[in-house]
């Protein structure tokens, strides 16, 4: 199924369609067995979901919780406003000279030290390959990075179902 | 007089309006009704106590500042909700620039690898407790990424349409469509792994 | 202060500056690497007597991923070492090679090669407890993967 049909199902699912739409989707679930089961997992994660929130409890008593709250709110609402610049000249003076010494060491650290080829991030995939079809994906939990590639070519896509136990 | 106030007895809306009037007991009152929903809001989107805590009670802070905003067109409670989600959203955006940058939203914007996932039958969470399938949903919640947790939470928790997700996660509809679609599925595989697992 | 200091204090951290970069290319470090060839399959055990099944610490890792496979099975598995600016070639089968070249803080480029022939090449930072896995279809409904973590 192709990422545009499986997206209209969940559309579908939540209420999201409109009216013409819904009754295409209805017939497609009719005629297809993959698409309800599709559908009828996207349904069951939604419902094990609806109204079972996560509820931590808060680790801090009330009092302390609110005391923190209090004392803030009491610190802001003390607070003066701040005074407005008297000499714009001596403000100008104060923040060039020192901004000059930054610009020069910001200047030398490009030059000598500032990474070369540093990847933009975790990590980017290029390919030599015109269309691999690589996709990637990130378990941050387990601090894994998976890229998945169509490397060798297979003539049939990934089956949704568990393939059968192959023979010996 | 304010003093004579029975603020623990009061309703929310009276509570409301003597905050707006400075009346900080009755402020208090407020979050001491509404402090667990708020800071386990913020917990479920941070997934950091630290954070979380800190977090929540700036919300409070930045409500006590905001109430005479407060019209009363939703309750007190999805207002002060809203207030944590764009804290939390602003931290996450913030955190996000300082770590390396997530490589998913290639694999969103290529459709990802869970359209190859294969289709979970059945309902892996039947006959839990509804204490412990929140602690199976909090444990899967780790295996989210930010993004993908957040755009669960304000679906399936805060009950938002696509558009309004979008508006909030500042990002189209189409990324909105595939982030849910793919942390449903994650979620429906994990939650039948543990169940195999617990079954073995 | 005056603008001579500020020019001075200025200079001085110029110094500074080009003092760090060269200490840093100096202690520019190798990197010593893992790397596995897995096979994924469903079957539990395999006609194969030289399959073993992997650890427990990649199966949970590969287990973290959305496969279908239940079983894992090491094919082989290599430590090296890479020093700065410098690629390893790593032979994990007689058609599955990988070239690892460490670039700085952490990064290593890695290139895979099929039978000889470039199949894809990713750039990834590899500090201390992360694993890059790269993997695709196998025969018969199963999955191969390469799996490449840092270790001490």
């Amino acid at each position: 199924m192709k990422l545009e049909q499986v997206l209209k199902l969940q559309s579908y699912l939540d209420g999201e369609m409109p009216e013409r739409e819904r009754r295409d989707v209805a017939g497609w679930l009719d005629r297809e067995p993959q698409a309800r089961a599709l559908f009828a997992e996207l349904k069951t994660a939604r419902e094990a979901l609806t109204g079972n929130e996560p509820a931590p409890a808060l680790p801090e008593s009330r009092e302390f919780y609110w005391s923190k709250i209090e004392r803030e709110i009491a610190r802001l609402e003390r607070e003066p406003a701040r005074a407005p610049r008297a000499n714009l000249l001596a403000w100008l003076r104060r923040l060039l000279v020192p901004t000059a010494g930054v610009a020069l060491l910001v200047l030398a650290a490009s030059v000598f030290i500032w990474p070369s080829g540093a990847g933009r991030g975790a990590g980017a995939f290029e390919s030599s390959m015109r269309d691999t079809g690589a996709t990637t994906y990130r378990d941050h939990a387990n601090g894994v990075t998976l890229v998945w590639l169509s490397y060798p070519a297979t003539d049939h896509e990934v089956d949704y179902e568990a393939p059968p136990r192959a023979t010996r | 007089m304010r003093a004579n106030r029975n603020h623990s007895a009061a309703d929310e809306p009276s509570l409301v309006k003597w905050s707006q009037r400075g009346d900080m007991l009755a402020f208090e009152e407020l979050v001491a009704r509404h402090r667990d929903k708020i800071y386990a809001r913020a917990f479920t989107m941070m997934r950091n106590e630290e954070e979380a805590l800190d977090l929540s009670q700036e919300a409070w802070i930045k409500g006590w500042q905001r109430l005479k905003q407060f019209q009363g067109d939703s309750s007190f409670g999805t207002w002060m909700t809203r207030i944590v989600i764009n804290l939390c959203l602003d931290a996450l955006r913030k955190r996000k620039r300082q770590m390396a940058e997530s490589i998913e939203e290639m694999a969103e914007e290529s459709g990802g690898v869970e359209r190859h996932m294969p289709i979970e039958m059945g309902n892996p969470t039947a006959g839990l407790e509804r204490e412990d399938l929140r602690e199976k949903i909090n444990e899967a919640f780790k295996h989210l990424s930010d993004a993908h947790r957040t755009v669960l939470i304000l679906h399936e928790f805060d009950g938002l349409e696509y558009k309004q997700i979008a508006k909030v996660m500042k990002c189209s509809i189409g990324t909105v469509m595939s982030r849910l679609f793919y942390a449903r599925r994650r979620m429906a595989a994990l939650m039948t792994r543990w169940k195999r697992e617990q079954e073995l | 202060m005056s603008t001579c200091v500020w020019h001075r204090i200025a200079l001085l951290l110029l110094a500074v500056v080009s003092l760090l970069s060269l200490a840093g290319t100096i202690a520019a470090k190798e990197i010593k690497l893992e790397a596995q060839l897995v096979w994924g399959t469903n079957d539990e055990k395999t006609d194969n007597a030289e399959l073993k099944p992997v650890t427990a610490e990649v199966e949970k890792r590969l287990k973290s991923l959305p496969f279908k496979w239940q079983h894992y099975f090491e094919v082989k598995r290599k430590q090296f070492t890479v020093q700065h600016a410098k690629t390893q070639r790593i032979n994990l089968s007689k058609d599955c090679v990988i070239e690892v070249k460490n670039l700085e803080n952490d990064q290593v480029e890695v290139t895979l090669l099929g039978k000889g022939e470039v199949v894809g090449r990713i750039k990834q930072k590899l500090p201390d407890g992360e694993t890059l896995v790269l993997g695709g279809n196998a025969a018969n409904f199963t999955g191969w993967f390469v799996v490449l973590r840092p270790v001490k």
